[in-house]
């Protein structure tokens, strides 16, 4: 009876096709729980995965379902091998180190590599956070700076329509708290791209060069430039007068976000930390401008 | 005239906790806040303004921390006999922390000699002043300001004592 319910929903119904099979081979132990034959064989699929042998023989905890998922009791049990593994642990692979296979918690899927990780083509299972996938990955842009930023939008909502925690009530709590954070990774990818600043920034991180927020500078001229800057935003009586500075800073930043993306194409990294000061100098000229307005 | 400085310098008034700024502690209860001294300095700014920079017994100190944009400018009037710090005013574009750094620093250079001031360090103000440590650069860029107007004054006595000096030697020269 159980199993025909089972078989009608959609995400178990891969697993139960396979553990059906195994169920026939092995013998499932005395505990009457209903939910034993399936576990088992999932606990011997996650076993040969295991990096540790013992923990195949230490299967006669309890076993017991709940809600959220699979939670296995038993004082014997260490809880970092009950992990279904998202990543094939490869003692017999012959694929590089970098390419890990990526594989699916739920149904065990190998991904194609064309999409981002983020949810599993096959069961549609929300995927953890993988830190390997940068921002541009995600949001499916070229790694440069000069993107085109009407493009982030459509594929930010089209991944919050897979991820947003909203949408995902019906799934497992552990693939609630997946989709939470995934969502969140959406996002901050997002805005960091949105922002020429952000994204400058950004860029040169993943080039392992991280701008300084410490550093202090004395150079006379930039410094100046600057203060003369500011004060002209502070003395400004009227909005024109504001609007002519403010179109100024805009010219002024466009001319520097150029000379970031050539400094950055040809590899020059002090050049571009020396774009980006004067970027943030201007936007934080603009801020206090805008307020004025 | 105050008002007037005040928002030159501080824009359209106190940006209450700017999020840049503000910390919530969770667990601690309390979110942390700009402590009252640096509200102080921030809503009763003192010896905000400008000197001539040209002017000989003026030396100046320009810094600036790009990663958050902010500008310092210190200024002291020095005494040329006395080599003591007659007047202090100072001009920063920036953070709540990093007005009220300048600001203190200007207070306390006042009426002391040179090389006394150069020996203010930027954990003294932090303490004064109670900064939070993401805000402790603020400080330090007050000392680095400081320190450059000191530097500032002393070489440009240097170059007018140089210019003194040759100046004899030519009338000696042309006689």
């Amino acid at each position: 009876m159980w199993k025909k319910k089972l078989y009608a929903s959609k995400p178990s119904s891969t697993i139960l096709l396979r553990t059906t099979e195994l169920a026939k081979i092995q013998s499932p132990n005395s505990v009457s729980h209903k939910n034993t034959p399936i576990l088992n064989p999932l606990l011997q699929i996650s076993a040969s995965y295991s990096s540790s042998p013992p923990f195949v023989r230490e299967i006669e905890g309890e076993f017991f379902a709940t809600a959220g998922g699979l939670f296995f009791g038993g004082s014997r049990f260490h809880k970092k091998n009950v992990n279904l593994f998202v990543k094939k642990k490869n003692s017999f692979c012959s694929e590089s180190q970098s390419a890990e296979k990526l594989q699916c918690w739920n149904c065990d899927a190998t991904t194609d590599g064309t999409t981002p990780f983020l949810v599993c083509q096959a069961c549609r299972s929300v995927q953890p956070v993988n830190h390997s996938i940068d921002y541009f990955q995600i949001l499916g842009v070229e790694r440069k700076f000069n993107i085109e930023v009407d493009e982030l939008e459509g594929k930010y909502k089209d991944w919050q329509k897979k991820l947003h925690p909203d949408l995902v009530h019906s799934k497992s709590q552990r693939e609630r708290e997946y989709a939470a954070e995934q969502s969140a990774r959406v996002i901050d990818a997002y805005r960091t791209l949105m922002d020429p600043l952000s994204r400058a920034i950004y860029i040169l991180k993943l080039e392992n060069v991280v701008v300084d927020e410490e550093e202090r500078i004395t150079d006379p001229e930039l410094l100046a430039e600057i203060l003369e800057l500011r004060e002209a935003v502070e003395d400004a009586e009227d909005t024109q007068a504001l609007n002519q500075i403010k179109a100024q800073i805009q010219e002024k930043m466009q001319y520097w976000c150029n000379s970031f993306e050539d400094a950055f194409l040809n590899k020059k990294y002090d050049d571009a930390l020396g774009s980006i000061q004067r970027i943030t100098y201007y936007k934080s000229a603009k801020e206090e401008l805008v307020k004025k307005l | 005239m105050m008002r007037q400085a005040s928002k030159m310098i501080l824009g359209q008034g106190l940006p209450s906790l700017p999020t840049r700024t503000r910390a919530v502690v969770v667990g601690a209860g309390k979110p942390r806040m700009y402590h009252e001294r640096v509200v102080d300095h921030y809503s009763n700014p003192r010896n905000v303004g400008s000197f001539d920079k040209k002017d000989p017994n003026v030396g100046t100190g320009l810094v600036g921390a790009p990663a958050c944009g902010d500008v310092m400018k210190l200024q002291i009037r020095v005494d040329d006999e006395s080599g003591k710090i007659v007047d202090a005013c100072f001009k920063t574009f920036g953070c709540g922390s990093a007005i009220a750094s300048s600001s203190v620093v200007t207070e306390w250079v006042k009426g002391k000699q040179m090389e006394e001031v150069l020996s203010i360090k930027n954990t003294e103000i932090a303490k004064h002043l109670s900064l939070p440590p993401v805000k402790l650069h603020c400080s330090m860029l007050a000392e680095d300001a400081i320190k450059a107007a000191v530097k500032d004054y002393e070489t440009k006595r240097a170059k007018s004592n140089s210019i003194e000096e040759a100046a004899p030697v030519k009338k000696a020269a042309d006689a």
